[in-house]
């Protein structure tokens, strides 16, 4: 059922958006720019996505679709994981690229931004998390209200942004953005502390949504 | 056995009370859900596809509670909530192949017969209909998976009356199958001309839930129409 759910997102709801804001985790590649942006980017390609679905009287369909009401929320939080997990792939490649064969560009070594590395895949989820927690999560307590959502996450990723940006700043935090392997463990448990903040995010909201929703008259 | 129970449903909004709405649909008989604009049709209907959510009371299908049974109710029901622009920017082909992914009872013969009979493109967009074909094209998700209960929201409205004769005709085929309909409309001739039972609604109050002929003894006088008595009805209870 929820393949034929993500099936009917896909085919009838997604905006060409958000498929093709996916690219824009390319940002990865730029030096002297703030890379996680690239992350917004993408979290802007499924709002489109919220944005033609609400014109497109999708809510309602879906709920009267022969499925259980909570799992129209579950669709919706499908489609945008694999968005985001497209975009994190994209990012991750860049990121492996730029750690190896671009290593010693000069362009990269005289960044004096975030550098991609492990760490910066882990703000990256953390972002995509925000998204899910702040956005999908609000935007189902109504099922047409998306602005002050979004204005939510918008919030919410500029302060992630520049926290991450000052953190290797900091004295003794130099490591989280250094180049090459030498600080790879640091760098991998942020990592892995983004991707967990990701799950527990997700999970968490889109039980909340699903409550939200049961709980909503269309 | 009822196919399906309406029971003791309640819902408050500011402005609006539905109070305890209690009726069941039969196999084999066609209701016709009559009431005045506000008089909470609309809202009884959403209660019993839970698109809203009763404050109390509940619907039952085929024995098993709404809430919680979804999955193996919905695929028995058809449903249609009147001129609803779904997907307005799709083509009709590319929304009626999702739709059917979900319904493993999907009639592609019916489907095609009903395409026949409302005239329906379908290579065209929702936003390319005009209001009564886009009634057909809710009426055509509705009808083509052999639903045991057709659920319909102002099914007529909107459409001419030869799409509405043979809507009509539709339904007494449907209902000679076996299968519970219930409709909600303004236009009570369409009720005189097929239903079985009537259940009018009026102020958030089912005032009754009878076979027509027991509705026309209670509540009729002599030569009057199923409207003239229904309007009459209304008068009085605006008076009261």
């Amino acid at each position: 059922m929820l393949k034929l759910l993500l099936a009917k997102e896909m085919k009838l709801t997604a905006s060409a958006l958000s498929y093709l804001f996916i690219a824009l985790a390319l940002l990865a590649f730029c030096p002297g720019y703030p890379i996680l942006l690239g992350a917004f980017f993408v979290c802007l390609g499924i709002f489109q996505t919220f944005r033609s679905a609400r014109e497109a009287n999708d809510i309602v369909y879906s709920a009267l679709l022969p499925v259980p009401k909570s799992s129209v929320v579950r669709g919706k939080y499908i489609f945008c994981v694999l968005i985001e997990l497209c975009g994190f792939a994209v990012s991750a490649i860049a990121t492996v690229v730029r750690m190896t064969a671009l290593a010693d560009a000069p362009a990269y070594r005289a960044n004096a931004l975030m550098n991609a590395n492990p760490a910066f895949l882990g703000f990256m989820l953390l972002i995509f998390g925000l998204f899910n927690a702040i956005f999908v999560r609000g935007f189902f307590k109504t099922a047409r209200e998306f602005t002050k959502p979004f204005i939510g996450f918008l919030a919410a990723t500029f302060v992630t942004v520049f926290v991450a940006e000052a953190l290797h700043h900091v004295p003794g935090l130099e490591a989280v953005n250094a180049f090459g392997f030498e600080h790879i463990g640091l760098q991998l448990a942020i990592l892995a502390g983004g991707a967990a903040l990701f799950v527990l995010l997700t999970l968490l909201s889109e039980r909340s949504a699903m409550r939200r929703f049961e709980a909503l008259d269309l | 056995m009822s196919l399906a129970e309406v029971r003791s449903l309640c819902k408050s909004y500011p402005g609006f009370e539905l109070r305890d709405v209690s009726f069941d649909l039969e196999p084999g008989r066609i209701t016709g859900f009559i009431g005045r604009n506000g008089a909470g049709k609309t809202t009884t209907i959403k209660c019993m596809l839970n698109l809203v959510r009763p404050s109390s009371g509940g619907v039952s299908y085929f024995g098993m509670p709404l809430v919680g049974n979804e999955d193996a109710i919905k695929p028995r029901i058809g449903y249609s909530t009147g001129a609803v622009n779904y997907y307005p920017q799709k083509k009709i082909r590319d929304i009626v192949a999702v739709t059917r992914t979900f319904f493993p009872n999907w009639d592609e013969a019916a489907y095609r017969e009903y395409l026949e009979i409302f005239a329906i493109d379908e290579n065209k967009r929702p936003r390319e209909l005009s209001e009564g074909m886009k009634v057909k094209f809710n009426l055509l998700l509705a009808l083509s998976h052999r639903a045991e209960i057709l659920i319909l929201d102002e099914p007529t409205s909107g459409l001419d009356p030869f799409s509405r004769e043979e809507l009509i005709e539709d339904f007494k085929r449907l209902r000679d199958r076996g299968a519970a309909i219930l409709f909600s409309t303004h236009i009570i001739s369409d009720v005189e001309k097929c239903a079985d039972d009537i259940a009018y609604i009026s102020k958030g109050r089912l005032a009754a839930a009878l076979p027509r002929e027991d509705f026309r003894a209670s509540f009729g006088s002599e030569g009057e129409t199923l409207e003239e008595t229904v309007i009459r009805m209304e008068r009085s209870a605006a008076n009261a």
